[in-house]
């Protein structure tokens, strides 16, 4: 029984403001990058003082999970941003040519977080289905093969992870409970992004119908499943127990989306209800999803109380910490 | 025959208005908050101002504010209220799910953003919808849907009377949701739209997202003056509609507005010329197949320039 993170953290408000001078060109590159280092060793100590098992740097250097990584694959361009509801935008890249390799895309980050702490490391990286399915395709004949073609993308980037020291990979893939008919093709796609990758895999999901997406999901070849429970009163947890759900699962039990903290108490009532279903071995426990929109005090609350009732499960289980 | 250049409905807003928006409104769910008249007819100028640039000849005022695309209808009738986030049919797109929880009446006006567009421009068409709203919303307050919908088809229908008296020439109906229609359900819809289209104005049916194969030949007599078709969705059989039935005017969606991917122009003249050469039009609109709020702004320009180059090669 571990704790982790999904992945994002909120941002230190200076680093928001060092942001924009940067962008401004008020600030360089070598200074930005001290800035964003810096940061970095913030949230390490924000989780280290929470106690939490597995960490991540909190994506200081990202923006979002979708444009990141297009700037940083051949083939990709950013025309400009578009609506996904209200008024909340998204840069939303066009695949305009062969999707390549050309960039590290999380290597560099795990180098210095490993520089950094002892803490084991996740590197949660956006999935090939959820890139295409965010992107416009003007080059492949079919989503389909856009999907494929980024996958063995990520796929070099995994291989790479592992060889410079990456144990855990996360693959995020929240657009796959949004297209149920398309399940096939995600399967496939992870299948071509772990071959050959010696790591402990798991895919984060969060938003959507799991409903949908069972039994299927429970074919693809990742060691773990994230899913968010908290958001929707861990009603969910019903369909896992329904398929006798048998990998080891990511516990989302934090809801991201609320400023209220919970209880001690709620958590562990909530990693009980898990436990019915995996074994304490099993069992990561995490928040539903990234903690970059909540106020960074109100994260790190969120945080301790969720390790600290991990500690008193493993305590009233006799499970060591 | 004649051929005209429009556009279907939204247009990405400018950007200070887009911030603008952000500032007022912040990111939550409860949007809608008053926006000032002057920069709201400001941003609208702008936006009809492009596509005459691009060479666009019939406009739309681009929905700035419809939030959640044709479920906005709902927002500004009473009896609704506006729930969590659900999918847009198939994009990448949400909105706030209307969910009826009482009699639902028209109290104001509902396009009182066109209002404000038709101020500025009077070639301009109004953009409703009565079934997709009906249906992409939850009802919990009338037994039968019928009546839902016919309460909504009222509110929509003194809109227009208000609209026809205001001097307002086109009126478009976008109905994606009508694709998906049951047969049996056709025939009240034949009511509900024949009571909409009673009006002096045009009245276009826009569809969209897929093929219109399944509510041929019972839409003809829906009254409207111009069918739209998507034919970027549905070419194939949107081409056999064209192929079997007759009707007058049309607007063919032939550029994709949801896609980045820039047409040839010899291949868009090729479809225009095959599809027109099938049937027998006295008027043709030519437009891409959705709004064009899908894209960035600046693709959405080229795809409305493309539209103006397409309308100069075939006339």
């Amino acid at each position: 029984m571990k704790t982790t993170v999904v992945g994002s953290y909120p941002k230190p408000k200076w680093l928001l403001r060092m942001i924009k001078l940067h962008k401004d060109g008020k600030v360089d590159d070598k200074v930005m990058d001290e800035a964003y280092k810096d940061a970095v060793k913030a949230v390490v100590k924000d989780h280290e003082i929470a106690g939490v098992d597995i960490i991540w740097d909190g994506e200081m250097r990202r923006e979002e999970m979708t444009s990141y990584f297009a700037e940083r694959i051949d083939g990709f361009v950013i025309y400009g941003e578009v609506r996904v509801w209200g008024n909340a935008y998204y840069p939303k890249p066009s695949i305009v040519g062969e999707l390549r390799y050309r960039d590290e895309l999380a290597i560099n980050d795990f180098l210095y977080l490993r520089s950094i702490t002892d803490k084991e490391i996740k590197v949660p990286i956006t999935g090939a289905y959820t890139i295409v399915d965010w992107s416009f395709n003007e080059y492949y004949p079919s989503k389909e093969e856009a999907v494929y073609a980024l996958a063995e993308v990520l796929n070099k980037e995994f291989r790479e992870l592992v060889k410079v020291g990456a144990k855990y990979i996360q693959i995020d893939e929240p657009a796959i409970p949004t297209h149920p008919e398309e399940i096939e093709i995600a399967k496939n796609a992870v299948e071509i992004m772990v071959k050959g990758v010696n790591a402990y895999i798991g895919m984060h999901m969060c938003y959507g119908n799991y409903r949908a997406i069972f039994p299927e999901i429970l074919d693809f070849k990742v060691d773990q499943i994230d899913f968010e429970f908290a958001n929707r009163n861990f009603e969910d947890l019903a369909i896992l127990k329904e398929y006798d759900y048998d990998k080891d699962l990511g516990f989302g039990c934090i809801d991201v989306h609320s400023r209220r903290v919970e209880t001690v108490e709620e958590v562990k009532k909530a990693i009980y209800m898990a436990l019915e279903i995996v074994e304490p071995d099993q069992l990561y426990v995490d928040p539903d999803c990234g903690l970059k929109l909540l106020p960074r005090d109100i994260a790190f609350e969120k945080l301790k109380v969720m390790v600290q009732a991990t500690n008193e499960v493993r305590k009233e289980l006799g499970i060591a910490e | 025959m004649e051929v005209i250049a429009t556009v279907v409905g939204n247009y990405p807003r400018p950007e200070w208005f887009r911030e603008y928006l952000r500032k007022v409104e912040g990111l939550q769910k409860d949007l809608d908050v008053e926006i000032e008249r002057d920069v709201l007819k400001k941003a609208i100028a702008e936006v009809i101002d492009e596509q005459k640039r691009a060479g666009i000849e019939l406009f739309t005022d681009g929905q700035l504010i419809w939030h959640d695309f044709l479920l906005t209808i709902a927002s500004r009738l009473e009896g609704f209220e506006m729930n969590g986030l659900v999918r847009y049919f198939d994009n990448n797109l949400y909105y706030r799910i209307p969910i009826a929880k009482g009699r639902v009446k028209r109290t104001k006006k509902i396009l009182y953003d066109f209002e404000i567009a038709f101020e500025i421009e009077k070639n301009i068409k109004a953009v409703l919808s009565c079934y997709t709203v009906a249906k992409l919303s939850r009802n919990e307050f009338y037994s039968k849907f019928e009546d839902f919908l016919w309460d909504i088809c009222k509110a929509v229908k003194e809109e227009i009377e208000e609209l026809e008296r205001s001097g307002v020439k086109y009126v478009q109906i976008d109905e994606p949701a009508l694709l998906y229609a049951e047969k049996k359900e056709l025939e009240v819809l034949r009511d509900v739209y024949r009571e909409l289209t009673n009006t002096k104005m045009e009245t276009i049916l826009m569809t969209y997202f897929d093929s219109a194969e399944r509510i041929f030949p019972e839409v003809l007599d829906f009254g409207f003056d111009v069918i739209g078709l998507d034919f970027v969705e549905g070419y194939e059989e949107n081409m056999n509609i064209v192929k079997e039935y007759d009707f007058d005017a049309i607007n063919l969606g032939l550029i994709d507005g949801r896609n980045t991917k820039m047409e040839s122009l010899e291949d868009l003249k090729g479809k225009f010329e095959e599809i027109t050469s099938k049937g027998n039009f006295k008027k043709v609109y030519i437009s891409p197949n959705t709004g064009l709020e899908f894209l960035p702004s600046i693709k959405a320009f080229e795809k409305m320039q493309l539209i103006a180059k397409l309308k100069e090669v075939v006339e």
